[in-house]
């Protein structure tokens, strides 16, 4: 986890100077409460606070699967803001749609604050290449979990936030391929494998979607 | 690392070739599929590869035109179906404050009569990168921006066929291009009236004499002569006469810039926002490349300047990092909208590093600033461009 740790926890003396002199009226006036605490977190600690790996999992994992719906994640890894600035942005995100829950986007926004910072190298890894750098998660992999029962009209929904950006509408394909009527739906094996862990430009669900969603999700692209 | 990368560029690229992409972090190469497509194409510098935002390397500058296919690109959702910009799929409406609404297809817009004019067309962000403190956006660094021969019909000759009504002050545009998930604002813009009936505003179907490509907004695209790319609406299927200017986040949140300079870091504007228009004095070297090495005696410094609706009257070139400025020469005939090329032959005398740098006035008598206003939107960067090159003995 070297290679996770030293860029995560570096942090200029200098960016931080700046984020506090520019963020003052902002924090106050401007800061969702529900994310605040990251930032006022960020601004007191000098060392922009260690984010241990299986956080930096967790939000790679987030960004990879919930803001690549709408744009490819060089768009953020680009990026070099205080934190007030990271903060505003990751609220536009989600009142247009990033679908995170409150404590998924204080995990986001944790990490993006402490690794694109102002003083922030210019160059850094993509967020696949430091999901690819990253150790799977310790502990026994996500397996079966016994026999979940999948409801279509609960999947409707899942589908329409975590897929269908890239699957189309009706699943009917789009940047990803068609998955109504997809073979694959029979084959329960490929489906949960592709869908759990992920395939090439797909992303990993397991460390963002239940098993009885991921389910939800199957039953209703069944009824397709 | 792409999403979508090879069904994307297959949908969309359309024989335009996207060759390296620059720094870690990118995939290394993003290859079009396909000779025909590889041939004739350059590569782009690839900023987001979904929606596809693309810079032109400088280099390109040091011919008069940017080729379409090398021709900086700019998304905000990515190019409709392209099914549904096919000419004869196709309509135009305009509709709003009018006399009477119309749907148009390509043949009933080329019945008036065509215009061709050669203008800049430069994206508002060009040059973000270089703001401190650093802003959020596209990074674009220098290439958001080229040069292309626009064919088209005056837009003023459509609004006059519909009949403008009285109470009509801002005319809006709409794109067929689409968010990925539909609580995403559309990008609707709107321009005054005044210059939508500016004769030298077009709708534009033709760039470079070809077919306006898709990725530059096939079949019709706006071209707003000496403002900001913004306004150039791609893949236009819908004009609206308005009495006000479009509501919503791309007309009143992005692109505007504070209507007084604001404190360098103060955060967030203090003034009243208004809508970034015309483009400032700028000029850019084509060549020598950053961090070249160059020999003793006479090297030819090049590349281009322009200004929004004033032609560029001077350029003048430093090549000892700014201590001493030398007039370069313009060349060609200058035309409205369009950039005039420059060459300077400078004699490196002294081995070891040193900078070029070049700045542009303009005839209403606007200089080229060493670095432009701060702005919470990272827009209308010009300050002076510089680069490092090394004198070899
Ligand atoms: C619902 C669609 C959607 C999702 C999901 C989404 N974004 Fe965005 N994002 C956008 C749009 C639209 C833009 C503006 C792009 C433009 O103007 O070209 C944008 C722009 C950005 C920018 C550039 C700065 C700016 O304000 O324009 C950053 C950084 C960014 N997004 C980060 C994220 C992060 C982090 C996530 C995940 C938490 C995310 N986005 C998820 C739609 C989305
Ligand atoms: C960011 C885009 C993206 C998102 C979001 C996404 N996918 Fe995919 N998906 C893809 C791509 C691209 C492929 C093709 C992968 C390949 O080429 O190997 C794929 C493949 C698949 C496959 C395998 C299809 C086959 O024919 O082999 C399944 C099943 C699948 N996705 C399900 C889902 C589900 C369920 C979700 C939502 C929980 C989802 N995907 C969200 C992009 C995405």
């Amino acid at each position: 986890m070297e290679r996770m740790g030293s860029p995560v926890c570096h942090s200029g003396g200098m960016t931080l100077k700046t984020a506090k002199k520019t963020s003052g009226f902002v924090l106050a006036a401007l800061l969702c409460p529900l994310l605040g605490w990251v930032v006022i977190t960020a601004a007191q600690d000098d060392d922009r606070g260690t984010i241990q790996p299986a956080q930096a999992r967790q939000a790679l994992t987030l960004i990879h699967a919930r803001c690549a719906v709408c744009h490819t994640t060089d768009l953020i890894v680009q990026q070099r803001l205080p934190a007030d600035r990271w903060t505003v942005t990751v609220e536009k995100m989600m009142h247009w749609g990033a679908d995170l829950s409150k404590d998924e986007a204080a995990v986001v926004l944790q990490f993006v604050t402490a690794r694109y910072h102002s003083g922030a190298p210019d160059h850094l890894p993509s967020i696949e290449e430091e999901l690819a750098m990253i150790a799977p998660a310790a502990g026994p992999r996500p397996g079966f979990e016994g026999p979940v029962t999948g409801v279509a009209s609960r999947g409707a929904g899942l589908y329409a936030h975590n897929c269908q950006a890239c699957h189309g509408e009706g699943a009917a394909g789009g940047a990803g391929p068609k998955l109504a009527r997809n073979t694959i739906l029979k084959n329960e094996g490929a489906f949960w494998e592709t869908v759990l862990h992920g395939r090439g430009p797909m992303p990993a669900w397991s460390a963002v979607l239940s098993h009885q969603e991921i389910a939800d999700i199957h039953a209703w692209l069944a009824t397709r | 690392m792409t999403v979508s990368r090879r069904e994307w560029l297959r949908t969309a690229l359309q024989g335009i070739g996207v060759g390296m992409v620059v720094g870690p972090g990118f995939p290394s190469i993003v290859t079009a599929q396909g000779n025909e497509a590889r041939q004739g194409t350059g590569p782009l510098t690839v900023r987001v590869s979904r929606p596809f935002d693309a810079e032109t390397p400088v280099r390109e500058f040091a011919s008069w035109l940017t080729p379409n296919e090398r021709f900086f690109v700019r998304s905000h959702f990515g190019p409709p179906p392209a099914d549904s910009v096919k000419p004869d799929a196709w309509r135009l409406t305009v509709k709003g404050l009018v006399k009477e609404e119309l749907t148009l297809n390509l043949k009933d817009l080329q019945q008036l009569e065509a215009v061709t004019l050669t203008a800049v067309l430069q994206c508002s962000g060009n040059g973000r990168a270089h703001h401190r403190p650093k802003v959020p956006g596209v990074q674009w660094e220098r290439g958001a921006v080229g040069n292309a021969q626009w064919t088209g019909v005056r837009l003023r000759d459509v609004l006059q066929r519909a009949g403008v009504k009285p109470q009509g002050a801002h005319v809006q545009f709409q794109g067929a291009d689409r968010p990925a998930l539909a609580t995403v604002p559309l990008f609707t813009r709107s321009i005054p009236l005044a210059k939508a009936l500016h004769s030298d505003t077009l709708l534009a179907y033709e760039m470079n004499g070809r077919p306006l490509p898709l990725l530059h907004g096939a079949p019709l695209r706006v071209i707003t002569p000496g403002w900001m790319a913004e306004s150039c609406t791609k893949w236009l299927t819908e004009i609206t006469v308005r009495a006000d200017e479009t509501p919503g986040y791309y007309m009143q949140q992005a692109y505007r810039i504070p209507e007084t300079a604001v404190r360098l870091s103060s955060g967030l504007p203090g003034s009243a926002m208004v809508p970034v228009e015309q483009m400032p004095v700028k000029s850019l070297i084509a060549a020598p490349a950053e961090g070249d090495t160059v020999r003793i005696g006479p090297v030819t410094v090049q590349g281009v300047a322009w200004a929004g609706e004033a032609p560029v009257v001077k350029v003048e070139v430093s090549c000892d990092d700014g201590k001493t400025w030398e007039q370069a020469r313009l060349l060609g005939e200058g035309q409205p909208y369009a950039w005039r090329q420059w060459q300077f032959v400078w004699s490196a005398r002294t081995p070891g590093p040193t900078a070029i740098l070049c700045r542009a006035i303009d005839a209403q008598g606007e200089q080229q600033p060493a670095t432009s206003p701060w702005n919470p939107g990272g827009f209308l960067w010009n300050g002076w461009d510089r680069l490092s090159v090394t004198v070899a003995a």
